[in-house]
């Protein structure tokens, strides 16, 4: 089998003929002939920086078009508070949700310490105090 | 002509890419002749066709010096301009449907010495050329990039965006298959 010394010095044989039959003058000629015909068309800063951008805003809004489509539209269900219902409720009403809330929740753990000074709250403090026990 | 005292052989490559980019064609009639000679050794290497390799160098150049706002020293120019040259002869071979016209008669042109050596030794080049084409492109070129132009793997890494490493064992890869083919 050929060593690795050897393989090496045949690589560097490699194309020998090709390069020595190269005219190098004639090459520079044609070059330098054909970027004179058709001279580089170099891209300025600020484009590149528009195509930057453009790049951003086509990614954004495919990204956004995927999201729209495989994503159920959140806006169809908005949240819903319970204690948006409560608007059309009187005080006694009130008051009585709270007491069944705490009937529901179980008697040995009140949410609320003393249900009776609940009494003692008007329809804007009682909305308040069922809205934060919605979260 | 502007930056004249750049054209002599001491100006660097880098130097001489600056005087091009403002417009000095001399500037790009002393890179080919720098490096033209290692460039159709690289495709002839690479499996270009005796008869493209002209072309091929020059298509090489012309792309290399429209796209050199891409050149950001990264690697010298010369190894840049031989992974220029890997596309162009990438691309030539789609152009030309993907046929294979490998360099046998490398050596040939040669006629001092024993006829019958060069006749052996030709024979082997031309099996090392036909080992090569069956490489996978990145062996090929870190194979030719390392023992044809004599890079060292962090070179052909950077031009390559491989890294040292990588370019170390798909040297030793392409040697060991290149080997094996050769027998």
């Amino acid at each position: 089998m050929i060593d690795d010394t050897k393989l090496e010095n045949l690589a560097k044989r490699l194309g020998a003929a090709a390069a020595e039959r190269l005219d190098v003058g004639a090459t520079a000629r044609t070059v330098v002939a054909a970027l004179r015909r058709q001279p580089a068309q170099r891209r300025t800063w600020i484009e590149l920086h528009w195509m930057r951008v453009a790049a951003a805003v086509v990614v954004l809004l495919g990204g956004g078009l995927i999201v729209r489509q495989t994503v159920p539209d959140v806006s169809e269900h908005p949240n819903h508070l319970v204690a948006d219902d409560l608007g059309d409720l009187s005080t006694d009403q009130l008051k009585d949700v709270l007491d069944r809330f705490d009937e529901i929740v179980g008697s040995t753990t009140p949410l609320l310490d003393s249900s009776s000074d609940l009494r003692e709250l008007n329809d804007e403090q009682l909305r308040n105090v069922l809205r934060s026990l919605e979260g | 002509m502007a930056h004249p005292q750049l054209r002599t052989e001491s100006a660097s490559d880098t130097g001489l890419i600056a005087a091009w980019q403002a417009g000095d064609e001399q500037a790009a009639t002393e890179l080919v002749g720098r490096h033209a000679r290692a460039l159709a050794r690289y495709l002839a290497g690479a499996g270009a066709p005796d008869a493209e390799v002209d072309d091929l160098v020059q298509e090489t150049f012309i792309r290399a010096f429209r796209g050199v706002d891409r050149f950001r020293g990264q690697c010298q120019f010369r190894t840049w301009l031989l992974t220029i040259g890997g596309n162009v002869l990438k691309d030539y071979g789609r152009r030309a449907g993907r046929r294979k016209v490998l360099p046998l008669d490398e050596g040939v042109h040669d006629l001092t010495g024993d006829p019958h050596e060069h006749a052996v030794a030709s024979e082997v080049e031309a099996r090392l050329a036909a080992g090569l084409q069956v490489l996978p492109r990145l062996q090929r070129e870190v194979f030719l990039l390392r023992a044809q132009q004599g890079l060292d793997y962090g070179e052909i890494a950077a031009a390559l965006r491989t890294t040292p490493g990588a370019a170390r064992v798909h040297y030793h890869h392409a040697v060991r298959r290149l080997k094996e083919m050769m027998g």
